[in-house]
């Protein structure tokens, strides 16, 4: 009985138990698994490199703070995440102002899944485009995108993290992709 | 230009999803729906080839350096549950003892429940009684069902679980 628990037991609850006991090791395995999309999903919130570093390093201590109220049978990573743009979006309100021009340093940062020879300048620099777009978009459209396409995950994971019914993320994935278009459109040039 | 016969572009896509609609039906003869579409089809492409960024690569250093700085969860989660018990007690203690409402309240309520269940249940008792010797029969056939349905389903219900050797 207790093989057949550990072998369907989901792969993060082994070390989210140890890290509870106080196992410092278990919890830094925790953050190694997902700290790419963690770090990922503030920066394309945020557009600032140094800010997303921070708000993922606060994530990852409230989660260890909070390690007691964590659900084990939710996902580790989707639990982390919502931890993450929940502190992006405080720190989004308490910004003044939002300008692209911040968004600046980002264009070389963020990189593409083909960096092949064959790609060369043209997909950089399409890829620049897009990226250059989808900063200009509103928080809410930047992280619907960025988890569908970029982290790939399913709606109803977006869900979780979003706080909202799966039901509702493929239209706001439709909306955000239009709008996304539409700059795409008036950028290129004619 | 959107010509007026075309659907709202969110209706177009919801057919889309479903495979199905009259907003489809419209997009295979319509060119300007039909590049509309396949210029969201390209734009997936394409933001599926973007990528997540690298962490800067000292950033689990530092969140276990923090960590480090922290008490274990278990010891948190152990001193929380103390201190919200101590403050209930406190709370629940002080709300007696200094408001003597409360506490006249709390006595007479006890006193309530102890001499009302003790009138309900002669009451039933009485009830009981009276019911056996007008219909002693019926009672007691009635009472047998029970306790055979009863038994049955508890049998059932101990035969459908897992053997020692699956346990």
């Amino acid at each position: 009985m207790l093989m057949a628990d550990e072998a369907t037991a989901p792969p993060w609850k082994a070390s989210v138990v140890a890290a509870r006991r106080g196992d410092p090791s278990a919890f830094e395995q925790l953050v190694r698994s997902v700290q790419r999309p963690v770090y990922g999903l503030a920066l394309r919130l945020l557009g600032n490199e140094a800010e997303a570093a921070e708000v993922s390093q606060e994530a990852f201590l409230r989660a260890y703070q909070n390690l007691h109220r964590y659900d084990e049978s939710r996902p580790f990573d989707l639990w982390v995440m919502a931890i993450t743009r929940n502190l992006c979006l405080d720190l989004l309100r308490r910004r003044t102002k939002v300008k692209t021009e911040e968004l600046e340093p980002m264009k070389e940062i963020l990189p593409s899944m083909e960096a092949s020879l064959e790609e060369g300048a043209i997909a950089r620099q399409e890829r620049q485009s897009l990226e250059e777009a989808l900063n200009t978009l509103s928080a809410d459209d930047r992280e619907v995108l960025a988890l569908y396409y970029v982290q790939r995950r399913t709606t109803k994971e977006i869900a979780q993290v979003l706080g909202c019914a799966p039901g509702t993320i493929m239209a706001r994935l439709f909306r955000a992709r239009e709008k996304l278009r539409k700059k795409m459109t008036t950028e290129e040039p004619t | 230009m959107t010509s007026v016969e075309c659907p709202d572009l969110e209706d177009l896509f919801n057919a889309l999803e479903a495979g199905e609609g009259s907003a489809l039906e419209h997009a295979g003869q319509c060119p300007l729906c039909t590049a509309i579409i396949e210029e969201h089809r390209l734009l997936e492409q394409d933001l599926y080839r973007l990528a997540d960024p690298l962490p800067p690569p000292d950033l689990v250093h530092k969140v276990m350096a923090r960590v480090a700085a922290e008490p274990t969860p278990a010891r948190r989660e152990l001193v929380t549950g103390l201190s919200i018990l101590a403050a209930s007690v406190v709370a629940g203690l002080g709300l007696l003892l200094f408001s003597d409402a409360a506490l006249s309240g709390a006595s007479t309520s006890l006193a309530r429940l102890v001499v009302d269940g003790t009138a309900l249940f002669e009451a039933l008792l009485s009830g009981a009684h009276a019911l056996w010797s007008t219909a002693a029969g019926p009672v007691a056939a009635l009472l047998s069902l029970i306790l055979f349905s009863s038994l049955f389903a508890l049998k059932r219900l101990a035969g459908t679980g897992p053997t020692p050797s699956e346990a």
